[in-house]
């Protein structure tokens, strides 16, 4: 008996089954659909293609404002305590017309930063946030020093180097 | 251009055979094992190339597929296991020339001798059967093959069959010594 | 359909053999890169992922500009399912400039000789393949020697062409371990050993397996065979199921033969490296590489003209049940033949991507113990429906 079940080889037509099924699903949407829809394989078209992060994922730390493009920061100086690198170098100073600290500097050293997120986790007001920022390669060292607007390096533009992350949300 | 391929047309088993002889001195002479049963190897397939020239084309494809894909392997096989260094100093493979080639040529001798009418005498599709009278197939055959297979199992049963019982022999014998080694 | 022997010098047969052995060869040689292209992509859809994608889908290159138009419009580019394509150009150039290493203790002559007996045999097996029974089309008036000669879709005739196949086939064993034993190293040894082993074992069940249909067809022509086989004209109609026994059994002996997985032992990376061919480099690697993949088509074909009807439509001899006068089902096809030779190189690729490798002696047990058996009862039904019916 097992003999011919050994002979008559089910498991490996259900296997071929299997394999072939997927054959047939990758096949026909790898090649027929369009892009952002109905794809079934896993390969990631990085360059042409945005690329589908994760939520989680960590990239570059990024100061956010408010619905009146005010600054959220109130300069607590709570991440810069908690930066187990201490990457964050932020100094206070007073704005017109806001009652809150306003961070005249927010320094941001990207070449130390180990991308833990703890800054994020320990800001109160929900005024920093990791984004999906990946591709932070730079050409020269400066690069790596970010800070507010009017420096060359800031904060709220895309980094110079990649134009395919998802910087959005 | 066509006289000159004619020629060689017509001359093909004395080039097989030729190459066929220069495989097999090789294969005497080569000092490594390995080189040997490539000699061998040749050799074979020029003597299949020799029953092409003579239209036995079944014969000459099952000489290749008996004895070059077959046979050879299993030397081939044997000779690779052999560790070649402990057998060089005392030439093991080299230790019978002289009277090998006494062999050779007492072999050669009683081989002429004996086909001595039929090498030099009559035609060599007499020469390939050896008694015409009895061989009712060949003349019933269309193709190379049915040939063979007429003269195997029907006209020539018995010769057959005790050949192969000559083989048996050999089997059983090999298993024979192989155990009292063991033992 | 009906061959006459056109009378020709024997120029004009070595002319016209020459033409024939190189239009193969060329072609050959344009399927096996192809072959390992669609390696590479089949396995790739199989596992999810896409496969080679980048040489000619890029932003930059002489496709850029397209790609780049493709891509803003939101869609995947045209010539989406080749656009890794160039790269069997570049696995070839690779292979051409690689340097050529010999080992300082190989056996130099032998090293040489054994990826050139792989090709060898390999190829001298396309010499006894029948692409197309019959004239496939005339050549020119002008041409030289030969103008106005039939140029027919097989190199030769041979009376014994599955024996000529078949002896060939089994010298390419060679090529793997002489290859192996020159390159004086422990782990090519061991594949080539086990490489002997393997495909001694597996030409038993090969042979018999390819007996079926010497016996039905009663000859051992290639072509006559494959007629025979495909029309059915003579074959009992139960003469199905030993072709259909016989078709899979051949199958499997043909992936061992070929060294393929799930019978890739002599190249089992997991323990030895990578088996024969370990010391290899540049093109001889290639030759080997080249052999293997030749060695498929020439299984394939076989298959396909033996088991699957060859140059007709239906496999199993059931082109018995389309008349001859249906214009273009019920003729005979170049078309059909390599269809089924595709589909056939397309399931060794999918059974590569399916199956583990075997342990060695499950793989022993699987030619011994089952297959053996098998092909033997398979020819018994054979004979019986030969000459019962």
């Amino acid at each position: 008996m097992s003999f011919l079940r050994t002979l008559i080889p089910f498991d490996i037509a259900g296997g071929m089954k299997l394999t072939g099924r997927y054959f047939g699903k990758v096949f026909f949407s790898a090649n027929r659909k369009k892009v952002r829809t109905e794809i079934k394989h896993f390969t990631q078209e990085y360059p042409e293609v945005a690329v589908r992060l994760q939520p989680r994922f960590r990239g570059r730390l990024t100061l956010l404002k408010d619905e009146q493009g005010e600054i959220k920061c109130v300069c607590c100086l709570a991440c810069e305590k908690i930066c187990p690198t201490q990457v964050i170098t932020i100094e206070k100073g007073k704005k017109e017309g806001r009652k809150m600290p306003f961070p005249v500097r927010y320094d941001f050293e990207m070449e130390r930063c180990i991308f833990c997120e703890f800054c994020v986790e320990s800001c109160g007001f929900d005024s920093i946030i990791l984004n999906h920022q990946f591709e932070l390669a730079g050409y020269n060292r400066e690069d790596f020093s970010l800070g507010m607007e009017g420096m060359a390096q800031n904060m709220f533009e895309p980094s110079p180097v990649g134009r395919h992350s998802v910087a959005e949300d | 251009m066509e006289h000159q391929l004619e020629t060689i047309g017509r001359n093909m088993f004395a080039i097989f055979g030729v190459m066929a002889l220069c495989g097999a001195a090789f294969m005497v002479a080569s000092k490594s094992a390995v080189h040997s049963v490539l000699g061998f190897l040749f050799a074979m397939l020029c003597v299949a190339g020799c029953f092409l020239s003579l239209d036995a084309e079944f014969l000459g494809m099952a000489q290749i597929l008996v004895y070059a894909g077959g046979i050879v392997v299993l030397f081939l096989f044997v000779v690779m296991l052999v560790e070649l260094s402990k057998f060089k100093e005392k030439g093991v493979f080299q230790l019978q020339t002289r009277s090998a080639v006494i062999a050779v040529i007492v072999g050669g001798v009683a081989f002429l001798a004996a086909f001595r009418n039929l090498l030099f005498g009559t035609a060599s599709p007499e020469a390939l059967v050896l008694r015409p009278e009895l061989a009712q197939g060949l003349a019933v055959a269309q193709q190379n093959a049915q040939a063979v297979s007429r003269g195997l199992f029907s006209d020539f049963l018995l010769p057959f069959e005790i050949l192969s019982v000559i083989l048996l022999v050999a089997l059983v014998g090999a298993v024979v010594l192989a155990k009292t080694e063991r033992v | 359909m009906p061959i006459q022997a056109i009378p020709m010098t024997l120029t004009q047969t070595l002319v016209m053999g020459l033409l024939q052995i190189v239009v193969v060869l060329i072609a050959v040689f344009i399927m096996v890169p192809l072959l390992t292209f669609a390696e590479r992509k089949v396995i790739g859809y199989i596992q999810v992922r896409l496969g080679a994608t980048r040489l000619a889908g890029g932003h930059v290159g002489i496709t850029g500009p397209m790609n780049r138009i493709m891509w803003s419009m939101g869609k995947v580019p045209m010539l989406s399912i080749v656009r890794g394509l160039p790269i069997f150009i570049a696995d070839a150039l690779k292979l051409i400039t690689k340097e050529d290493i010999i080992p300082a203790k190989a056996d130099r002559g032998v090293f040489t000789l054994a990826p050139i007996i792989s090709v060898m045999a390999a190829f001298g097996v396309f010499a006894a393949v029948a692409y197309y029974p019959g004239v496939m089309f005339y050549l020119p008036k002008g041409f030289p020697i030969v103008g106005g000669l039939p140029f027919q879709g097989f190199i030769t005739d041979v009376n014994v062409g599955l024996l000529f196949i078949l002896g060939l086939a089994s010298v390419g064993v060679y090529g793997i371990v002489l290859g192996a034993w020159a390159s004086n190293s422990k782990y090519p040894l061991l594949g080539g050993l086990r490489s002997a082993a393997q495909i001694v074992s597996y030409e038993v069940p090969l042979t018999l397996s390819l007996l079926v249909p010497v016996l039905l067809a009663g000859s051992l022509n290639f072509k006559e065979m494959s007629i025979l086989l495909a029309t059915g004209k003579g074959l009992h109609p139960l003469a199905i199921i030993p072709l259909f026994i016989g078709f899979f059994v051949y199958l499997t002996c043909g992936f061992a033969e070929t060294n393929r997985v799930p019978f890739d032992l002599p190249e089992a990376e997991t323990e030895l490296v990578a088996g024969f061919h370990t010391e290899y480099s540049g093109m001889k690697f290639g030759f080997f590489y080249l052999a293997e993949y030749a060695n498929m088509i020439v299984v394939s074909a076989l298959a396909t003209a033996f088991f699957l009807g060859g140059h007709y439509l239906l496999p199993f001899g059931l082109q018995r049940f389309i008349p001859e006068t249906v214009p273009f089902l019920g003729q005979p096809s170049f078309i059909f033949f390599l269809g089924k030779v595709c589909f056939i190189l397309f399931v060794f690729l999918w059974v590569r991507a399916t199956l583990p490798r075997y342990r060695y002696d499950q793989l022993m047990d699987v030619a011994w113990k089952y297959l053996l058996p098998l092909t033997l009862v398979n020819l018994f039904i054979a004979a019986l429906i030969r000459f019962a019916f």
